[in-house]
């Protein structure tokens, strides 16, 4: 177990790190802002700089961590369900079966807007269904989940650049979908991630005992009372939820479930109670750094944080895949 | 010799066409070790698995007292029957008194908080039977498997229950481990008078070790009764298939398995 000082250490720094970050990326593009300046324009005076910081840069930034939080805590979510510190929202399909159907309702039934999150989730939780039912096989094999999800995030891939693509691709909402852009998010983009969200990873606060029992072997949970696919089932379709709303509003995000619980599984342990709240604060954390760095590294253009992801978290993933044999091995 | 505890009627199972457990009719006496043997594929795991509740039988019933077991709750079930199954993992970085303090889990309701005193007391007291106390704050991982095992029956004892299963408890264990553990479920059985129903592989262990031992072949109880009284070489070559020749030490029947 890791010591107390060292994991509140853990949450202090990771708090620090958001705010400065969080600064840092207000002050990223031709308008500048101090905090002192921020804080004025926001709270005391109107300030025009402020103003335009506070309509541009807040929801882009405020969604990446939001979202951030989201993906990776679905992530953690999600590896206690399959007990598969391999799965991931984004590598075994749920995102893009999310975002397969934030597509199509963008596409075909652009009024239904304010629904994207629901259709989003009923996207993500035929991903889950198809990919957990497919690869069980007298238990569920890690290996068999991540070649039946690589398949599954493939086809829904396709067919959402297909419906992308044989629109012209002229549709600003579909693309953006498809390629996890958030440049130009409002606030109400905010507003429906935020909603979803903070309502999500409220639930997964009283979630996190349920998460660490299912460490343990089935039967085992089972002798001590614990109905324990009641609890897989309701884990599940949390982890779905916040996978599918986060994935609505930014697009499909690969590596970032995996990563960020992989890290924090190292810094403050494996007991969930503490294990989750780290992650919500890292997952902010990273994907905000993402979307900093995918701002600043090709000035004057910018590279989607999904694709920052994708190219960091590869090389990850596989250096994960290799260690994980050792304990993960069946 | 005490009452019935358990009751088994007319208890089937099959996977797919394969009849595994044909009818079975079984009763299980209070205050007593008794053992499930047999070989490879005879039943006697699968009824061992639905005594406990983890499969669902397909035909009959199962009482515990005057209750069917698939009837209770869950929960009310693993606060009279506690169980230590072959195969556990716990994560890495799991303390051995966290773990242990799990077995208060059948004992808790929502919103009531049990007296934390007691509660304690009966974890220090399953850890201290099993001598894994000195143990505490290590983590499960860096336990040897003779240490683990103990562990995982700290883990059930501290359900403090009445009744204790084990499957195949001294299985990947070396012979020191194996007496060890036996030796502890003798012990629980007699001190404590938990009545103890597990499974085994080792024929001369069951003979030493049980007070009443129930032979299985192709899902049916082919012998039960005391070990002294039914095992001979003739019934271990209906159940096993082997020829193997007995003596006699002390008054007691052995086995010789070569």
């Amino acid at each position: 177990m890791k010591s107390k000082k060292r994991k509140s250490a853990c949450f202090v720094g990771t708090i620090l790190l958001l705010i400065g970050l969080f600064l840092v990326s207000v002050n990223i593009g031709s308008i500048k802002a101090s905090p002192v300046e921020l804080f004025r324009g926001i709270f005391i005076a109107y300030d025009q700089n402020v103003s335009a910081i506070f309509d541009l840069r807040f929801p882009r930034i405020l969604i990446a961590m939001f979202g951030g939080a989201a993906i990776a805590v679905s992530g953690v979510l999600l590896q206690a369900v399959m007990k598969n510190p391999l799965a991931d929202p984004g590598i075994i399909g749920i995102s893009s079966g999310a975002s397969l159907t934030a597509v199509l309702l963008t596409a075909f039934f652009p009024s239904l807007f304010f629904y994207t999150p629901l259709f989003a989730f009923i996207g993500g939780m035929v991903a889950f269904l198809l990919v957990y039912g497919l690869s069980w096989k007298e238990g569920l094999s890690p290996v068999r989940i991540i070649l039946v999800g690589v398949a599954v995030n493939t086809m829904f891939t396709g067919i959402m650049n297909a419906i992308n693509s044989g629109t012209g691709s002229t549709n600003s909402g579909v693309a953006s979908i498809v390629n996890g852009n958030i440049t130009m998010k409002t606030w109400n983009d905010f507003y429906l991630l935020a909603v979803y969200t903070i309502l999500g990873l409220c639930v997964t606060i009283f979630l996190s005992e349920k998460c660490n029992l299912m460490a343990l072997e089935d039967k085992t949970a089972a002798s001590l009372g614990i109905h324990v696919n009641r609890n897989r089932i309701l884990v599940s379709v949390v982890a779905v939820l916040l996978a599918a709303i986060s994935t609505a509003v930014i697009g499909p995000i690969s590596f970032l479930g995996l990563i960020v619980p992989h890290i924090s599984r190292i810094l403050v342990g494996s007991n969930h109670k503490v294990l989750i709240p780290y992650t919500m604060l890292l997952g902010a954390v990273v994907f905000l750094f993402a979307d900093t760095i995918g701002r600043v590294i090709a000035q004057p253009y910018e590279i989607s944080a999904s694709i920052i992801m994708a190219v960091v978290g590869g090389p990850f993933f596989i250096i994960l895949l290799k260690r994980s044999g050792k304990n993960y091995g069946k | 010799m005490g009452n019935n505890i358990f009751r088994v009627k007319n208890l089937s199972f099959s996977y797919g066409k394969h009849l595994v457990l044909n009818h079975v009719d079984l009763e299980i006496k209070e205050g007593n070790i008794t053992t499930l043997i047999g070989a490879n594929g005879c039943g006697k795991s699968t009824l061992f698995h639905l005594m406990t509740r983890s499969l669902n039988p397909q035909q009959g019933s199962i009482m515990l007292g005057n209750e069917k077991i698939f009837d209770m709750k869950l929960k009310t079930f693993a606060k009279k029957v506690a169980i230590v199954h072959q195969y556990n993992t716990a994560p890495d970085d799991l303390s051995v008194e966290k773990l242990v303090s799990y077995g208060r889990i059948p004992h808790q309701k929502l919103g009531k908080r049990l007296d934390p005193k007691a509660e304690e007391e009966k974890i220090r007291w399953a850890m201290e039977i099993t001598d894994t106390w000195k143990y505490k704050e290590k983590l499960v991982s860096e336990l040897s498997g003779g240490q683990k095992q103990r562990v995982w029956i700290a883990l059930a004892l501290a359900q403090d229950t009445k009744i204790l299963f084990l499957d195949e408890p001294t299985t990947y264990l070396d012979i020191r481990y194996q007496i060890q553990i036996l030796k502890l479920i003798k012990k629980l059985n007699r001190e404590y008078n938990i009545t103890i129903i597990m499974v085994l592989h080792d024929i001369n262990q069951s003979i030493y070790y049980s007070d009443e031992i129930i032979a299985m072949k192709e899902g049916r109880i082919v012998a039960k009764g005391c070990p002294q009284t039914i095992i001979d070489t003739k019934l271990i070559k209906e159940i096993y298939g082997v020829e193997l020749e007995q003596i006699r030490l002390e008054q007691r029947s052995f086995v010789i398995p070569v």
